[in-house]
């Protein structure tokens, strides 16, 4: 009824001429609706109680088997949220996972160090940590200077890191966040530890880097669906369901701007699809 | 709760539907607001927000000074390095002719010394690093384990040598000739049969001289065996395929997550 109520209104505003609205922009705009619309009809259903299938990803399930073996090796997890701000998606991703591997390290009275390169993600992180061991009813295990500042230059942070990593030897090293040039410096010098470790990233240059020194990553969109994986709240697992769907429109559109393409080439029609799909 | 949740949410939701809607709209206020000003608030705030950085990092360093706990040598170097920039920074400048706020980046002076011969050449060195660690990341993934550890490894060597000067010397018809002896040891170790190991290893000698002396040998023919073309289409088509496919999910899963903030589903990122 919202849909529909909502679609109404904008034929009426572009019947009475559309003021100030960007006509160049109108096919985004679409494709932005059309995919939140998706994601809200998959939330809701998974709020209504619809149960939907998740495939396995073997990097999240390792993320708990990681706290286990530090707990039996008796030494840390370290906890790399990445060397950018709260202002990037990746790095309130790599917040937000925190706050389940703080869960998992509360449940098994392991001791939990994140080195963190930005202030604000320093504050974040701490709430989300001690929120986490508060949720395990363990608020006595949980300190201030788990979540601690290194610095905001990006080799410095990674020289702190990676003599925190020699000194401590954590049994589990976990990076879930953006990275750069940094990311193989530390994933070597974890591996050099013997150290399990699982990465996350949207960054696309890292990952090559990431799948040659870890054990485990997740890639991408993996790294997104994290927090739903872990968590299981139905409302999240409607969003990876409804990211799903969109994946599919997506590889439709893409096929089919591909025979129109040919199509247009082959002087069938007289119209381009890639003028039409290129956003101005 | 008001104010730790809901008022969150709420910002979070009308400057995330600005942001995204702004997007369309053709108005110069909205536009200057999602360009600049959202971003220099944020600005703003992250340059408050390093006292409490500077603060916590100087209470740790402190702290295993004054324990003396493991390590506590390298925590001296830590708070030296800290006083000293902030009195390069703020108190001595080194050069009296520099005005203060361009000393940080004029010759001769007390920071700009510090800049120059001991940030950089720390920086430099820590990213140097990289080539070391390249180089062993390189030699685990290329050690053939598996079939797609192979394919890496072959497309590895393809793509290196095809990028080096040495790679255009070499005949695509060397290339061809190297791809017999692999379909003949293949052959070996599947059928395990010698006659028709040799008869593969002869056939296609026979194939490839016989095609050799009618096209005249020459060095990038047939361009599918000539490792500067077959490495420039590995790289632009095969590679960016995969990128792509990555990139799509990558996007798709910005735009999921994102929506999710803006609309208060994921919310854990203020506490559950």
């Amino acid at each position: 009824m919202v849909a529909g109520g909502l679609t109404l209104a904008f034929i009426v505003f572009w019947l009475a001429g559309h003021p100030g609205f960007r006509d160049e922009r109108v096919v985004m705009f679409f494709a932005i609706t059309i995919m939140s619309g998706t994601l809200i009809y998959f939330i809701r259903l998974a709020l209504r109680g619809e149960e939907f299938h998740l495939r396995s990803i073997p990097g999240l399930k390792a993320v708990e088997e990681a706290v286990g073996r530090s707990t039996e090796m008796g030494k840390p997890v370290l906890y790399v949220p990445g060397i950018m701000d709260m202002d990037q998606v990746e790095t309130v991703a790599g917040v937000i996972i925190l706050g389940h591997v703080a869960k998992m390290t509360a449940r098994y009275e392991t001791s939990l160090n994140v080195p963190v390169s930005r202030s604000i993600v320093m504050k974040a992180g701490r709430e989300i940590v001690r929120e986490s061991y508060t949720m395990e009813g363990r608020p006595d295990l949980f300190q201030d200077d788990m979540v601690h500042y290194l610095t905001d230059d990006q080799f410095a942070y990674a020289a702190g890191v990676n003599g925190i990593m020699v000194r401590e030897k954590p049994a589990a090293c976990l990076y879930m966040g953006k990275f750069y040039a940094e990311s193989l410096i530390l994933a070597e010098t974890g591996n050099s530890i013997g150290a399990i470790q699982i990465a996350g990233t949207a960054s696309q240059a890292q990952i090559p880097f990431f799948v040659t020194a870890c054990d485990y990553t997740l890639i991408g969109e993996e790294f997104f669906a994290a927090s739903a994986y872990l968590s299981q709240k139905p409302e999240l697992l409607g969003g990876l369901k409804g990211q799903d769907i969109l994946k599919a429109f997506v590889t439709a559109a893409i096929l089919l701007s591909l025979f129109l393409r040919v199509f247009s080439d082959l002087g069938w029609i007289g119209w381009n699809v890639i003028d039409f799909l290129t956003v101005q | 709760m008001l104010w730790k949740r809901q008022i969150p949410i709420l910002i979070a939701t009308v400057v995330g539907l600005l942001t995204l809607f702004g997007w369309f709209i053709d108005n110069p206020g909205i536009e200057s607001f999602v360009n600049d000003d959202a971003t220099q608030w944020f600005d703003i705030l992250a340059s408050f927000a390093i006292f409490l950085g500077a603060l916590n990092l100087m209470k740790l360093q402190g702290r295993k000074v004054v324990k003396q706990q493991s390590g506590w040598q390298y925590s001296l170097f830590a708070i030296g390095g800290f006083i000293f920039a902030i009195v390069a920074g703020f108190i001595y400048k080194g050069n009296d002719a520099v005005a203060w706020g361009v000393h940080v980046t004029s010759k001769g002076t007390l920071f700009k010394w510090m800049f120059d011969y001991i940030f950089t050449p720390l920086s430099a060195t820590m990213f140097a690093l990289l080539a070391f660690f390249v180089a062993s990341a390189a030699y685990r993934a290329f050690r053939v384990r598996n079939l797609e550890a192979t394919l890496l490894l072959v497309s590895g060597i393809i793509i290196m040598v095809g990028r080096v000067p040495l790679g255009s010397s070499i005949s695509s018809w060397f290339i061809m000739y190297l791809l017999v002896v692999v379909a003949s040891i293949a052959a070996n170790i599947i059928l395990q049969d010698k006659i028709i190991t040799f008869g593969v290893l002869l056939g296609g000698a026979v194939i490839v001289t016989v095609w050799g002396s009618l096209a005249g040998w020459p060095v990038d023919q047939p361009g599918i065996f000539y490792l500067p073309i077959l490495q420039d289409w590995i790289y632009n088509n095969p590679n960016v395929a995969g990128a792509r496919a990555i990139m799509i999910g990558i996007g798709l899963g910005i735009f999921a997550t994102s929506i999710r903030y803006i609309l208060g589903v994921e919310k854990s990122y203020i506490g559950e």
